[in-house]
């Protein structure tokens, strides 16, 4: 009896201990993953995010994950006010031409690093110096394809030597991924340097340090005292960013209370669901990723190599599908609205963005017209249906790039005009036989370098251009040359608008989404609108709480 | 979950069996040791099996910076940078510098993220060796009393019951089942956090303590904040059920058996004869001796609860090796992949070997 007795309170305790342990740890409750520690004078606020961090060493990355924590430790020679996409001197006091292939920059006095060190020229020159020794595949070296030398000319004046006289876009390339400049002290000048040693050495100068690093987990931020950047003092004092895998656990917790802000990037459908949640605000901001659909002359039907090739014939297969397509349905049917109908080349927000295709296409409101693609054909001698076999990738743009492109085979079928064969292919394949001439028509997708329309214009419309899609028209070519060096801004802004009306009439590409930058934060969150800018940069110090 | 009812059973349990003359011979001339070595040296050709396939199935899919970089590189940007890592060479002669750098602690560098992949593994090793301590500690707790249980209402409704329990534990995918409790106790109830190790305020206190080992609880303790011991507690539940349970099924039907069968042999029938209660036989006579098969099938269960762990993490962004495994086969960074793999296949063959020493020191029987 006693040992019975004893066998079964074992027995009982056993179950007992374990439901103990869920009951205790379920009444310690979840009390939020704000991170009441450390706070600064300014507060604390807790961001969540699913991008993830290459590398902290500018040269070694050219992502959104790494280059965000760069927007917030790293001091900028130019960088972008709020609500701007426009370059200003950051720590600069100035920067200029000072003759066609001199662009001198002068820094602000007595900058320091968070480590004590002085930084002077030798550190800006350092930097761009290693960018170009190291030239990491990963990095972001071919932004300065157009630099000739970096010469320190005293401890606060810098000159570059530019290949290229009058580059307008060269201010934005100091902004760009390549810009954060680095402590000579600190950074390897050969080779990329680790994390922890940049954290360790305290080579910061933006609007915050890193005061605890673990890589892809939880970075934590502290205010730097001292930053005399563009930006000013950042709103709130410690700003802890956790890094999730699942945007489904970003949205739980955004949506609990236990991170503050989600930004990037929480599905389609989940910001669709949390647009109707009281707990928590949507901010939309305009985005630069842009998707189009790109052409190959030489293998799109009537092409230059087909045995039917006929120019006009061509642009009338192009011009059909510009007519026929309905973005606004795209947007909302496929991406919520986290995606907005594009209708030019320069997404809007940027100067010197038109809507060139809005009023040149369609029923001319930006909806689709099959009238009117009826008649582009008709008028070009095109026997319908054409066929057309239209390329996308299943894994590079998204798990939304199907259902994109079924919608747009149902677009471009539904007056009986056209004949899609819809195939998808593998991004590294992909990528190789698109250049191939293999595709005649195919899905692609831009990240801009930096908030400049040069950006996309140059790498696509010139002669030689990243589409390889044999695009050629001399007049689109010498604009674009044109544009980058002509130093007026509205003189080049003309231009940048004459190139996109130009390119609209060729319809080289047909542009038909651009990305828009969402933030979820808590109710007593403010600042997210104000830098969900053009800029595409989110600076954590506009963002406060309570 | 593939274990099946010969494994459940196969040890079996004897004790009362008296050891033939000739094993009796082996084991007082000095057997265990011998049995020890060749356990020890067939770790090693154990090893190089396992490395090697694993370095073969990697190339079957081409060389690792293809893989990661195909498709983002030009073409002689990404023969320059095959070039550079050597993949261009012949396959043998990667394949004797692979083993070459394994020999010396080298597993090379990944390629996403430009980490030595021995950083990786020591960074995230802690994380995915705590979840499997609670796993296999829920999985004591859980399966060994209720296999007992079971055997004790042997083919009555409690006994039934607690089977079709088993069968679900075990059967169950256990991604299915994480999400499950996660939308129970996280989403319905609100009772356990959702993913993680830690909350963020308990994991900077985390980072601010010298030394650390990479085991939060152990951390925890250390800095001797009892909000963050619970804290670290409260995220390791869900996770540790999700695993924990996976295995305390197999020691249900294993115990259930074991007693079973133990509960039938000729020294209990002798105890039972000698007026012994059926629970004092229970609990002396039978329980113990069906526990050690369980030794026996934890080295079973080291290489199922790895392989759940990878999923287990990725539920639960437990950020451990096998959630590093899913993040790198995403990059295709077949480095990490391939120095993930092998580090859990030698912690495999080393576990295994450790249970054949527990075994062989606990049953005398085992080393014959």
């Amino acid at each position: 009896m006693t040992s019975g007795s004893s066998s079964r309170r074992r027995i009982v305790a056993t179950a007992g201990m374990a439901a103990t342990a869920l009951v205790l740890a379920a009444c310690g409750g979840s009390d939020g993953d704000s991170g009441d520690s450390g706070s600064g004078s300014g507060g604390t606020l807790t961001i969540g995010t699913t991008d993830k961090v290459t590398t902290l060493d500018p040269a070694g990355s050219y992502d959104n994950g790494s280059f965000a924590v760069m927007n917030q430790v790293f001091p900028f020679l130019m960088n972008t006010p709020y609500g701007s996409p426009d370059v200003e001197p950051d720590i600069a006091e100035s920067a200029e031409f000072t003759a066609p292939t001199e662009y001198t920059v002068t820094l602000k006095p007595g900058l320091k690093w968070a480590n004590g060190n002085d930084l002077t020229s030798s550190d800006v020159k350092f930097t761009f110096d290693r960018q170009v020794a190291i030239a990491d595949e990963n990095g972001p070296s071919a932004l300065l394809a157009n630099l000739e030398s970096t010469e320190a000319v005293d401890d606060t004046t810098v000159v570059f030597h530019l290949k290229a006289p009058n580059d307008q876009t060269f201010p934005q390339v100091l902004s760009s991924p390549v810009g954060p400049i680095v402590d000579e002290d600190v950074f390897s000048p050969t080779e990329l340097t680790a994390d922890q040693d940049i954290v360790d050495g305290k080579a910061f100068h933006g609007p915050y340090t890193i005061s605890s690093y673990d890589f892809n987990n939880l970075v934590s931020y502290k205010a730097y005292p001292d930053y005399q950047g563009l930006l000013g003092k950042p709103k709130t004092g410690t700003v802890n960013v956790k890094y999730y895998a699942d945007s489904s656990n970003l949205k739980l917790d955004v949506q609990e209370g236990n991170v503050d802000v989600a930004f990037r990037s929480l599905s389609a459908t989940d910001i669709d669901d949390l647009r109707g949640n009281d707990k928590v605000k949507v901010v939309d901001g305009p985005g630069g990723e842009i998707r189009y659909i790109v052409f190959n002359f030489n293998t799109q039907p009537y092409g230059a190599t087909t045995p039917e090739a006929d120019p006009a014939k061509a642009l009338a297969v192009r011009q059909a599908v510009a007519d026929l397509i309905d973005r606004e349905e795209i947007a909302d049917q496929v991406y919520k609205g986290t995606y907005t109908p594009l209708y030019s080349f320069v997404p809007d927000g940027l100067t010197g963005a038109t809507e060139s295709l809005k009023g040149k296409y369609g029923d001319g409101q930006g909806g689709p017209d099959a009238d009117k693609a009826a008649k582009a054909l008709q008028a070009a001698g095109v026997t319908t249906p054409v066929e057309l076999n239209l390329q996308y990738s299943n894994d590079h743009y998204g798990p939304s790039s199907g259902d994109e492109y079924a919608l747009i085979k149902d677009q471009l079928e539904a007056g009986g005009l056209f004949k899609v064969n819809l195939q998808t292919t593998e991004w590294v394949q992909y990528s190789e036989q698109r250049t191939a001439d293999t595709y005649p028509a195919y899905q692609l997708g831009w990240f801009p370098d930096y908030s400049d329309a040069d950006n996309y214009l140059t790498p696509f419309f010139l002669t030689e251009n990243f589409l390889s899609n044999h695009y050629d028209n001399k007049q689109v070519n010498d604009l674009i040359l044109q544009q980058v060096t002509t130093p007026d801004p509205a003189a080049r802004q003309a231009l940048i608008e004459q190139i996109q009306d130009l390119v609209a009439g060729d319809l080289s590409t047909v542009p038909y989404l651009q990305g828009a930058q969402v933030a979820v934060t808590g109710t007593d969150v403010a600042g997210a609108e104000d830098t969900l800018d053009a800029s595409f940069k989110f600076r954590y110090g506009a963002l406060s709480k309570g | 979950m593939t274990t099946t009812t010969t494994e459940l059973t196969g040890a079996g349990a004897a004790p009362d069996a008296a050891p033939a003359p000739s094993a009796r011979r082996r084991s007082s001339g000095g057997g265990l040791g011998s049995y020890l070595l060749i356990r020890f040296l067939l770790i090693f050709p154990t090893v190089f099996i396992l490395v090697t396939t694993v370095f073969v199935l990697m190339r079957l899919t081409g060389d690792p910076v293809t893989a990661a970089l195909g498709g983002r590189l030009s073409g002689p940007q990404l023969a320059e940078r095959v070039h550079a890592a050597g993949y261009d060479r012949p396959v043998l002669v990667q394949y004797g510098e692979y083993l070459r750098g394994i020999a010396s602690g080298d597993f090379g560098t990944t390629i996403s993220d430009n980490r030595p992949v021995t950083e990786v593994l020591t960074t995230y090793g802690a994380a995915t060796l705590e979840l499997a301590v609670y796993a296999l500690l829920v999985a004591f707790v859980v399966g060994i009393p209720l296999g007992r249980l079971a055997a004790y209402f042997r083919d009555r409704w409690g006994d039934a019951t607690l089977r079709v329990f088993a069968i679900l534990c075990y059967a169950t995918p256990v991604f299915f089942f994480g999400l499950l409790l996660k939308l129970v106790f996280s989403i319905w109830l609100g009772w356990l956090p959702v993913a993680g190790r830690a909350s963020t305020g308990a994991e900077i206190q985390l980072q601010t303590l010298d030394g650390s080992t990479g085991f939060y609880l152990i951390d925890a303790l250390r800095l001797g904040n009892s909000e963050v011991v619970a804290d670290v507690l409260q995220h390791a539940v869900l996770p540790a059920l999700a695993l924990g349970l996976l295995t305390a099924g197999i020691f249900l039907r294993l115990v259930r058996t074991n007693v079973i069968g133990t509960l039938g042999m000729g020294y209990v029938e002798a105890a039972r004869s000698r007026g012994v209660p059926e629970r004092r036989l229970l609990r002396k006579h039978a329980y113990r001796p069906a526990l050690i098969p369980i030794i026996t099938v934890i080295g079973l269960q080291i290489a199922i609860l790895l392989g759940g762990a990878v999923l287990t993490e990725t539920t639960f962004e437990w950020k451990g090796l096998g959630f590093q495994l899913t993040e790198y086969l995403q990059a295709r960074d077949f480095v990490a992949v391939q120095g993930i793999v092998v580090l859990l296949a030698v912690i495999v063959a080393v576990t295994n070997f450790i249970v054949d020493v527990l075994a062989a020191l606990i049953d005398p029987r085992v080393r014959y």
